[in-house]
């Protein structure tokens, strides 16, 4: 008896660590319904592969996608509008977030939503603008001021009170000189990410915070044997720890704007938008990187804007992204929207997508369809392992089922809530009872539509609807 | 005879450079001392204030880089100079001090990400009638561990220890500007309160240059401090 309940407790103890080890880990990193992207998941000749980088199915809209990126990754067109249509949960802004880990973090990717233009603090034009001059970049050498040492010892200190910021200390040197460098947060959290340890030879970019290992020094090699076949040895190095060296920096338009235009003085401390830009202060930008393009001291890095949800945008924007895809310093705008035939916003006019003929002309257009069953079970899958959740295959087989009838995001969220049901009867793996409990707890938007027409007149304000939302059918 | 008359030609083209570039700079100099006093026209109130006062001078030598002096009006000596220039993009840059205490500047350290401990040696320049001085301050060890060379192949002065825990390449821009090189007999060395002081003896073409500075500076029409515009940010 006495012994029972002593491993009673233990086992209480561990359960409780192991939740607090969960909230460690969720703190860092938070699971987004797109976290499980990796990239296109094309093979060499731009061939989808089924399941592949987290995408699955949809194969004809991801090799359009390859086609697309190779377009944007030669660079020297400019100006093309891609839109991706079709229905809701059909991968458009998963193929959009493929894109963009594709092309890798040298290349511009701006990503942002239909509504997010309209903003009291500034015009529609002007947060297009800045949104279209935040996806070109320019490349340019710029000499900055870099610290390259070995590392002789980090120091960091945790508040004792677990909360607050963590203050710390790093000890590099030379063969000549020792220095004790203060560090902040972001600097801390970077250190740690690299795995960085006393005897590495490290290299810090001071304009950008931007750690390099360049790999152990000589006089470390001793010390460990097990430093595995990939360690590289590298002399430790000499002279000053802090030196001017030039490096290439991609900087967008939109960060050179905001350099130029920001008031001197005191303001200056502040971060953040200036609002509006003048535009003879954009001309001068334009006519300095013209120049320095021609003197080959900078490259243009033309990047991706993609607008979601670009129904929300009104006439006006439309006419304007009319001209401005017509400049030669235009990124590629990829949209998405899962409208049918709607109204133009600011007008009275139904166009497909909501979107003018005009611009559609310009456009090429992209559409993806809905899943088969045996891409939903991989979808969900792949969804199971990114939530960090087992389940058993006829649970698997049921929640397919589910997303077949219901939707896609309907299954998905399931996949959370059946996990925390199936933790509190304190077993490790998902199985039907689970999915079924939670499917009758959360209703899905038909049911939740069906419920409403029966009870419709206990809920307050009701109103028939008079159509529903079109969508691309 | 030969390396002599070299010298003495770099001296000359060098110096000359450096005037010329004082000249055409757009300069703007201003009179203050102590009790803020402004100059006025009368001659005898501005002698007053001429022999106990500071007088500052800024240059614009072109859109992107300025220069701030200060110079002690009575005996001409620079207490204090500091550039800036504007960085790539056009942004402003910060103030560089080349002689005169380091500007202290509250880094923020969650912006900046990561600066030197404040326990860390520092380098401020001065200059005197007669030498170039350098202190660095937060050097605790004893004298018998300091090298102090001059460099002449890349025209600067390095510091070094024996215990391998401070090393420091300093340029001299004001032997650079009267086309000189240092040399290692001009330098002394001494320690004092965790300082660390280098003297450089001033070579005679240094004074000189210095000289046809000032003279090129009483051209300048002091304006009265209150005529300084201030532009509020």
């Amino acid at each position: 008896m006495e012994y029972m309940y002593i491993v009673f407790v233990y086992l209480q103890a561990a359960a409780a660590a192991r939740v607090q080890e969960v909230r460690e880990i969720t703190r860092i990193e938070r699971i987004g319904a797109h976290s499980h992207i990796r990239g296109l998941g094309l093979d060499d000749s731009l061939e989808p592969r089924h399941v592949s980088q987290g995408m699955v199915g949809q194969l004809s809209a991801r090799r359009a996608a390859g086609v697309i990126l190779e377009m944007i990754k030669e660079g020297k067109i400019a100006g093309r509008a891609i839109l991706l249509a079709g229905q809701p949960g059909t991968g458009k802004t998963a193929i959009a977030l493929g894109m963009a880990q594709a092309l890798g973090i040298d290349t511009p990717f701006t990503s942002m939503a239909g509504s997010e233009i309209y903003s009291l603090e500034m015009s529609k034009t002007e947060a297009l603008t800045q949104a279209i001059r935040k996806s070109i970049g320019v490349r340019i050498k710029e000499e900055t001021e870099i610290i390259e040492g070995e590392v002789v010892e980090i120091q960091v200190d945790r508040p004792a009170t677990g909360v607050g910021t963590k203050v710390g200390k790093l000890t590099l040197k030379t063969t000549e000189m020792e220095t004790i460098y203060d560090l902040g947060n972001k600097m801390i959290e970077s250190l740690m990410k690299e795995k960085v340890q006393a005897g590495d030879v490290v290299t810090i970019d001071k304009a950008t915070g931007k750690i390099s290992r360049l790999g152990r020094s000589f006089t470390r090699a001793r010390d460990y044997d097990a430093t595995g076949p990939q360690t590289r040895f590298v002399q430790c190095p000499e002279g000053e720890l802090q030196k001017r060296k030039e490096v290439v920096h991609t900087v967008t338009l939109h960060e050179v704007d905001v350099i130029n235009s920001r008031t001197h003085g005191f303001l200056a401390l502040f971060s953040g938008d200036t609002g509006e830009i003048k535009a003879e202060v954009r001309e001068q930008i334009n006519a300095k990187v013209a120049e320095w393009r021609e003197e080959g001291k900078a490259e243009i890095v033309p990047g991706v804007l993609f607008i979601d949800e670009v129904h929300m945008l009104d006439i006006e924007c439309f006419s304007f992204l009319n001209r401005a895809l017509e400049n030669e310093m235009a990124p590629v705008v990829i949209m998405a929207t899962n409208r049918g035939i709607t109204r133009i916003r600011g007008t009275n006019y139904k166009s497909p997508h909501g979107i003018p003929i005009d611009l559609l002309d310009r456009m090429i257009i992209v559409s993806t369809s809905p899943y088969q069953e045996k891409d939903l079970k991989e979808i969900l899958k792949i969804r199971c392992e990114e939530e960090d959740c087992e389940m058993s295959d006829d649970a698997l087989t049921v929640l397919t089922r589910i997303a077949l009838e219901t939707s896609l995001r309907y299954a998905i969220q399931l996949i959370t809530t059946a996990s925390l049901v199936c933790r509190k009867r304190k077993s490790t793996e998902v199985n039907i009872e689970d999915v079924k409990r939670v499917y009758s707890l959360f209703l899905d938007e038909s049911r939740s539509a069906q419920f409403l027409k029966e009870y419709q007149d206990e809920f307050m304000f009701n109103e028939m609807e008079e159509e529903p939302m079109e969508v691309t059918a | 005879m030969e390396m002599g008359m070299r010298g003495d030609c770099l001296h000359n083209m060098a110096s000359q450079k450096w005037l010329e570039m004082i000249q055409k700079a757009e300069k703007k100099c201003i009179i203050e001392d102590g009790t803020n006093v402004y100059c006025t026209l009368t001659m005898m109130l501005s002698e007053y204030l001429h022999t106990s006062g500071k007088q500052k001078v800024h240059y614009q030598f072109s859109p992107a880089e300025e220069m701030v002096e200060e110079y002690n009006w009575e005996t001409g000596v620079l207490i204090r100079r500091a550039w800036r220039k504007k960085n790539t993009f056009g942004g402003e840059g910060q103030w560089d001090v080349e002689i005169g205490d380091p500007e202290t500047r509250f880094l923020n350290l969650n912006q900046v990400g990561i600066k030197e401990s404040s326990s860390a040696p520092f380098v401020s320049r001065r200059i005197t009638k007669t030498s170039l001085e350098w202190r660095i301050r937060n050097l605790p060890y004893p004298l018998s561990v300091y090298t102090v060379k001059a460099e002449p192949e890349s025209k600067c002065i390095t510091v070094r220890t024996t215990n391998k825990k401070y090393f420091k390449k300093l340029a001299v821009p004001d032997l650079e500007r009267a086309g000189l090189l240092p040399e290692q007999d001009k330098i002394q060395f001494t320690h004092k309160h965790n300082t660390l002081i280098i003297t450089y003896q001033k070579p005679p073409e240094v004074y000189g240059l210095e000289k046809k500075v000032l003279q090129e500076l009483k051209k300048i029409k002091p304006c009265k401090e209150g005529d300084m515009q201030c532009n509020p940010s």
